[in-house]
Order: C-alpha cells, then structure tokens, then sequence
C-alpha cells in the first residue's frame, strides 16, 4: 500500500493520533499553552515546579474566594440635560437628596446620545429621586417632547458604564493587595440584573468581603469654625479626582509618620482656577494657613479616637482624611506647607502628604487612592459566596483524579465483562481515554480554569463516549464477521447516524446551561458538549477505523 | 470471572396493556410523590441552599457530633462526616431555607468561635452562601434551562423520526426519566441543588441515546420487530449498564470523600440510568410495536 492510500483509508485514526499529540504536548510541554504570558509571575512563586501539568485549576480546585453580588443603584435616562450642566444638575440633586458627592452621577452616553443619571443609594426611595429631578427642573425627553420625570421613569439598575467602572475598580484592588490571578466580571440573571462577580485566589472570603465593602471614596475635609456664628463646620476640599498622582504607602523615619503623597491637579481650563489653586485658596480662606496653624487637638492618637465633642471656645481647624463615613486621620496644617500656601507659592508645585497613623492605614489608603471609590456599592444582602481552603481545595484534586481514574476502571471492566474480547475492549477504553486526553488539552490550550464541575463534565463524556463505542462495535459486528470493506463501511455509516442523533440531543440539552448563568454548571455544560463534539467528529469514528483493521481480514 | 450477559425479554407472550402497566404505575407513583411533597412542603422536592438560600460549611475540628448541632444559631440540616483516606475530623454541614442574610453570613463567624480547632489547620475549610434572593434568581434560571432543554430534546426527536407515535414515546420515556429521580430525590431526602440539576439534564442526553438506538433499529431498518428490537436491546443495555456502573462508582466515592457536586451527579444518573431501562425496554417497545403493527397502517 503506498503513502497517499495508506493516508486515505486510515486518515480517521491518523487525525486521532495528531490530535493526541497536539493534546498532549499543550499538556505537558512548558510554556505552551496561548498567550502564557505570566510564566515568568509563576517561576518567582515557583508554583510551576508543583504543577507537572499545563492545567489551570478555578477556584474550587485551587482555593481562594469568590463573591456575586448586584450593584446598589437606580437610574433616570433620556434626560434634557444641557452638556454645560451636568455638574449644576449633579450637585443639585446630591444636595436635594443629602448624599455625597460619589453617590449621584450624570453620565453622557454618546452611542445613544442621551443623558442618565444616578444614584446609588440604599436608603432613597424612588419617588424621592425622582423629586429631587423634578426640584432641580430636570425633564424626560419623549417622542412628543419634554415632560416632568416621575416615580416610574426610575429603574432600578445602574448603567453599563457604572458596572465597567466597578469591575475596573475591583481588579485594580486586587491587583494592589497583591494577588494574582484574581477577576471581577458581570453576570446577566435572567431577570436582566447585572451581577459583579469578584474571584480571587488565595484571599478567605472575610479578606474579600472587606476589600468589597468599602467603597473607598477618599476626601479631605476642612474642619475649622467659619460657620454661622463661629460654630465649627466641614467643608470638603479635596476629592480623588482633584488628584493627579498618587504615591506608594511610605515611612518617613525623621518624623516616624506613615503617609501617602499626593499631587493635586494644577492644570485648568481656560480662564478657571486648576483644583490645586482652588485648594490653596480654600485654606487662606478658612484660616488654615494663618490663625488656624498647628490648631488641631481633637485626635488621640495614642486611642485612635476623635472628639469633636470639644466647646465651642476651643477653636479648631483640622484637615480631616475621610474614606468613606469614617475619619481616618485629623491634622493641622504645618508651619511650611501653611506658608507656602499662604503667599501662594505651593499650587506651582501642589504636592503633599496625607498622613495616616498606621502602617495599615497607608496601605489601605493608598489602594483606595489608586483604585479610585467603587462607583457603586454593591447589595451584600443579596449576594452569593463561596470560599475554600487552599487544603481542602488539594483535597479535592487528588479525590477527583481517584474518582476519574475509578470511574474509567469500572467502564474498562464492564465493557470486558461483555466483550470478552481484546480486540474490541482494548481499543474502545483507548479511544474513551483519548477522548479526555484531547478534551484536557483543549483546556490547558486555552487555559480554561478547571473546577470540580469540569470534572463531572469529564466523567460524563467518558459515560457518553463509551456509550457511542459500544454502538458502533455492536453495529459494525452485527451479523456475523465484518469480511469486506464495503460492508464495514456500510454499517459504520448505520451507527454513525445514531450516534450523531444523539449527540446532537445532549449538545441541545445541555446548551442552555452553556448560557445561563447559573454558577458552577456552566463549566460542566461547556465541557460536556466540547467532549460530544471531539467524540463525534474525532475519536469514535478513529475508533471506526481501528476496528475495521482488527476484524477485516487483511 | 462473572460473565454479563443481555436478558432476553419474550415479549410475545405478555399484551400492550400488561408491558404498559409496569412503567406507568411506576411514573404515577413518582408523580403522586412530588405531588405529596408539593401540597406538604411547597416544593416538589426538598430545596438545597443553591435554591432556597442558606450556606454549606466544611469543617476541619475536633469537637463532637453534638457539639457540632449546637454550635450555630440555626440548626443545622445535616452534618456528615468526611470519610476519605487520610482526612480526619472533616465535616460538611449543610443549612438550608435560611431566609435571613445576616444569620447567613454569620454561619462561618459561629463555626469559627465554637468549634475546637484541629492541629494548625483553620476551622472553616470551605463556605458557600447564597442568599434567599439569589437562591430565587437561580431557581428560575434552573427552571428555565430544563424546559428550555426538554423542548430542545423533544423538537430534535421530531425532527429525527417525522412520525408521531416513535416521537412521542422518545419524549416521554425522557418526561419519566426524570421525574423517577426527582421522585427518589424527595422519598431519600436529596436536596435539589446545582449538581442534580445538571445530573437531570444530562439524563436527558443519556436517555434518548438508547431511545434512538431502539427506534432506528425496529424503523429504519428491515427485518423482524422482535428480532430488531432483541439487537438493539442488547446495545442499548450494554450502554445504560455501563454508564449505571460508572456512575454508581463516583456516586458512592464522591459521597464518601465529601465531593457533594460529583455525589449528586453520580447518585442521580444511577437511578435515572436505572428508570431509563425501564421506561424504553417496557413502555418505548410496547408503543412501537403498537405503532409497527396497528398504527403505521391507519
């Protein structure tokens, strides 16, 4: 037989073996698999000696934490909103409404060109939002016109953009508490809700649970007595966007604080003050660079409590570092910065220190600068999590491998029982073996995080993969010895045809979950129609041929 | 050595009716049971946390089983031992229905303060929460993609065959197939929870493989009903059998080890394995032959 016939009437089993090999090689040849692109973050932890094996391992496999849960927030779209009046309207509506100023946003959403606005808030109510719209004179925009905005133009969801943005804040929080391999994501529910969906390796879930509650929304406050009659009030200064760079937490051993530095914004537009001018202004203004320097008592450092408590006598003026609702740090302003920013020299070179009392409070305070606040919270109280040990998590790959390695055992032992006959035993568990090899290295190719569902998935094709073998053997067998090749290949094409029936019913049953969002199924459906369609288009019509070679009698 | 061997069911000598009878009565048992289970509990069969809100802990501690019980402010569902090869004092213990989210996340919090440790390692080894609302959210996800998937099945076994009776008897051996586990699943006490969801919808795959196999035998091919039906039988129950014994393995294995997602998978596909005999060897036969003999004519 030469070359080019031999390759024609085996090239089934020819594919197989390629394919095989292909799998093989994404399995166990280093740095193969696609855009490897962290095998260097990999060697410093050296978490590549300990894996023999291309295989990335999800979650529950690996250990580490996940959490699900809907963005706080409603919105208003199709606004009439003036481009130059989308900060008049947003203050206007946070003010109506009480909220600080990372609680209400204007977005414009140039695609659909039309304007939305926010607010993510658990406590207020539909019909206050859209209240505190109508106060401030903001209307719908309809197909007849304009029209006064209601109760029900509220929906309760936040925009696309807002979602992006919090999955972005959410990575970069990971990415500064310094784990790798950890992902935020969005999952649409049936209902059309949006949830974030947070996995991080190698955190519990309280450590995650923290790094998303805070909304990190970091502000100075001005507390000094200009209000009314003298009485002491807050003003806020500074927020994050006024900021234009952001150091690293850091020590300074001359005066044993720990800080963060900061830049503030010196560039403006056209005829404007820049942030860093409105800044030094502010503190001339209120006396912080004159009367009010060094005047800041009400912190106990010592306790880490503070007292606003004092008498009215007792002038104060602190710069306040508030994250979130909670005052972090209470300080006066120092003798130089106070100078310079007095004869208004500092806005030329507007940079300076935010002082907090602990080495945690820096690091903490420096992730939340650098991420910037979460642009919504997210609804904990409708949340799902799941978290596990890096142990049990080993645990579980060692029972996984024992209960596939059974499992194959049991089919091989059964088919033996009912063949008694190598010639046809032997090739299908082979066949069913290729079968997971290839579907394994698909998954190490594309570097798909394995988990426990993947795992049922795997014994289920091997389930669905004998299931096929057994057709084509009984049906190729049928009758009596297979003794030419027309009659072999006329009964192959008899078993295939039932075998792609049924294949093509499991790919259709198990599609909607291939979709749907439904937690860990997803990876067991995606594997399970992945090793249907390898079983039919690759190994259970090589195993066609292997038998044709065993039983015709060439 | 034992030897498997194929049964040979003689079918001439019992009637329609007769071979009908078994499966049918068995289906209508399993109906009244999810109906019963419905009308007592509200639910057809008893709801995991996946789908009713609540949490499942695993636990590495030495303290007792009755320590245990009493070491959270709800009471547990059910607690069960690990009992894998060098794993000792490993529990996984399963709260279902919790409504309130606060009592939920503070499940952990209680297992860590009243539990005694063992050795250096930490107490909760593994926690999975959802609260009552996702729990709701993913309970009509899971309803929606067994429906969306028996219509697919049943539009693909009409597609398939073009023929009323053969199609129709593809869809309710299937209908059966599952509603026999579910059936099981309330009698045994099973909650419902993501891995016999996907176990049911496999089923659905397994079930119309054999389907397939008996309707292309005894309709498109020539030949004998009962000698068609005799080959595809021997197939078709080589197949199942297999299947059964696989899953019968990691369902007992996995169950052991404490792996609750492989457990379910392989405990429900092993008793649905088992209906799908049933329902295409008694109930699919007798409606082909009907149709072979009386219906292909009218």
């Amino acid at each position: 037989m030469g070359p080019i016939a031999f390759v024609k009437e085996y090239w089934r089993f020819l594919l197989l073996v390629v394919f095989v090999t292909a799998a093989l090689s994404a399995l166990f040849v280093p740095g193969f698999a696609m855009g490897d692109d962290d095998v260097v973050l990999d060697e410093e932890n050296q978490t590549v000696d300990e894996n023999p094996t291309n295989l990335e391992y999800g979650l529950g496999l690996e250990g580490g934490a996940r959490i699900s849960a809907p963005p706080v927030g409603m919105t208003v779209s199709d606004l009439a909103i003036e481009h130059d009046e989308q900060n008049d309207v947003q203050s206007a509506v946070q003010q109506d409404l009480g909220l600080e100023p990372v609680d209400v946003t204007v977005r414009f959403h140039e695609e659909g060109n039309y304007f939305t606005i926010e607010v993510f808030d658990e406590d207020t109510t539909e019909s206050e939002f859209a209240g505190a719209l109508q106060a401030a004179d903001v209307e719908v925009v309809e197909a007849g016109g304009e029209r006064e905005v209601t109760g029900d133009d509220v929906e309760n969801r936040v925009t696309q953009d807002t979602r992006d943005q919090m999955i972005e804040t959410i990575e970069l929080r990971i990415n500064e508490a310094g784990l790798s391999g950890g992902t935020a994501y969005e999952e649409a529910t049936l209902g059309g809700e949006h949830y974030i969906v947070t996995e991080v390796p190698g955190m519990t879930s309280d450590e995650l649970h923290e790094l998303l509650t805070d909304r990190g929304d970091v502000r100075v406050v001005a507390y000094h007595p200009g209000g009314e009659n003298g009485t002491h009030t807050n003003d806020t200064v500074l927020t994050r966007n006024d900021m234009s760079q952001i150091g690293s937490a850091s020590y300074d051993d001359r005066y044993g604080q720990h800080y963060v530095s900061v830049t503030v914004d010196d560039t403006s537009a056209e005829g404007e003050r820049s942030p860093a001018e409105e800044y030094e202004a502010a503190m001339n203004e209120y006396g912080f660079t004159s009367q009010g320097v060094g005047q800041c008592t009400i912190q106990d450092r010592q306790a880490d409590e503070f007292d606003f408590d004092h008498p009215e006598g007792d002038q104060q003026w602190c710069l306040l570092t508030m994250v979130d609702d909670d005052v972090v740090d209470a300080h006066p302003m120092g003798d130089d910065l106070a100078a310079s920013m007095y004869n208004e020299e500092w806005s030329a070179n507007p940079t300076f220190r935010m002082i907090v009392p602990t080495q945690q409070d820096a690091h903490s305070l420096a992730v939340n600068l650098h991420s910037g606040a979460l642009s919504a919270p997210l609804d904990f109280d409708r949340d799902q999590q799941y978290s596990i040990s890096p142990a049990l998590a080993d645990q579980f790959k060692e029972y996984s491998l024992l209960i596939g390695v059974l499992s194959i055992l049991t089919v091989s032992g059964v088919v033996f029982l009912r063949y008694r006959d190598k010639r046809v035993a032997l090739p299908m568990i082979a066949t069913a073996m290729a079968e997971v090899v290839i579907l394994l290295g698909f998954a190490a190719a594309i570097r798909m995080p394995l988990d426990l569902s993947h795992v049922a998935g795997f014994i289920a094709v091997v389930g669905t993969g004998v299931d096929d073998l057994v057709i084509i053997a009984d049906e190729v067998m049928d009758e009596g010895d297979v003794n030419s090749q027309r009659v072999f290949e006329s009964r192959f094409r008899k078993a295939f045809w039932i075998i792609g029936a049924a294949a093509a019913t499991t790919i259709i049953a198990m599609s909607p979950l291939a979709v749907l969002s439904l937690g860990d199924l997803r990876g067991f459906a995606i594997i399970t129609i992945l090793g249907v369609l390898i079983g039919v288009l690759i190994t259970r019509p090589a195993y066609g041929d292997i038998l044709q070679r065993l039983l015709t009698d060439k | 050595m034992g030897t498997f061997d194929v049964p040979d069911i003689e079918y001439t000598r019992y009637s329609s009716r007769q071979l009908l009878a078994v499966p049918l009565a068995v289906l209508a048992v399993a109906l009244l049971v999810l109906g019963g289970t419905f009308v007592m509990t509200g639910a057809p069969v008893p709801l995991g946390m996946d789908f009713a809100g609540g949490a499942q802990l695993t636990v590495q501690t030495t303290s007792a089983d009755a320590e245990i019980q009493d070491a959270f402010t709800v009471e547990p569902d059910s607690i069960q031992a690990v009992q894998a090869p060098d794993v000792d004092n490993q529990y996984t213990i399963q709260f279902a229905g919790v409504e309130d989210d606060d009592v939920i996340s503070d499940l952990a919090t209680q297992a860590e303060a009243n539990l005694a440790q063992d050795g250096d390692a930490s107490i909760v080894q593994s926690e999975s929460t959802a609260s009552a609302s996702f729990a709701e959210q993913a309970q009509q996800t899971a309803l929606l993609g067994i429906a969306a998937a028996f219509v697919g099945m049943s539009v693909i076994a009409f597609l398939l065959f073009r023929t009323f009776v053969p199609s129709i008897a593809i869809v309710a051996s299937a209908f059966s197939d599952m509603v026999i586990p579910l059936a099981f699943m309330s009698v045994a006490d099973i909650p419902l929870s993501l891995g016999t969801v996907a176990a049911l919808l496999m089923l659905i795959g397994y079930s119309v493989d054999s389907d397939i196999l008996l309707n292309n035998h005894v309709l498109r091919r020539q030949g004998d009903f009962y000698e068609s039906t005799h080959r595809a039988m021997r197939t078709g129950i080589t197949m199942t059998v297999t299947s059964m014994m696989a899953m019968l393995v990691m369902g007992i294995t996995a169950s052991l080890f404490g792996v609750e997602l492989l457990a379910s998978v392989g405990i429900i596909l092993f008793v649905g394995l088992a209906a799908d005999l049933m329902n295409t060897y008694l109930m699919n036969v007798t409606l082909l032959r009907w149709y072979k003999f009386h219906g292909v004519r009218s």
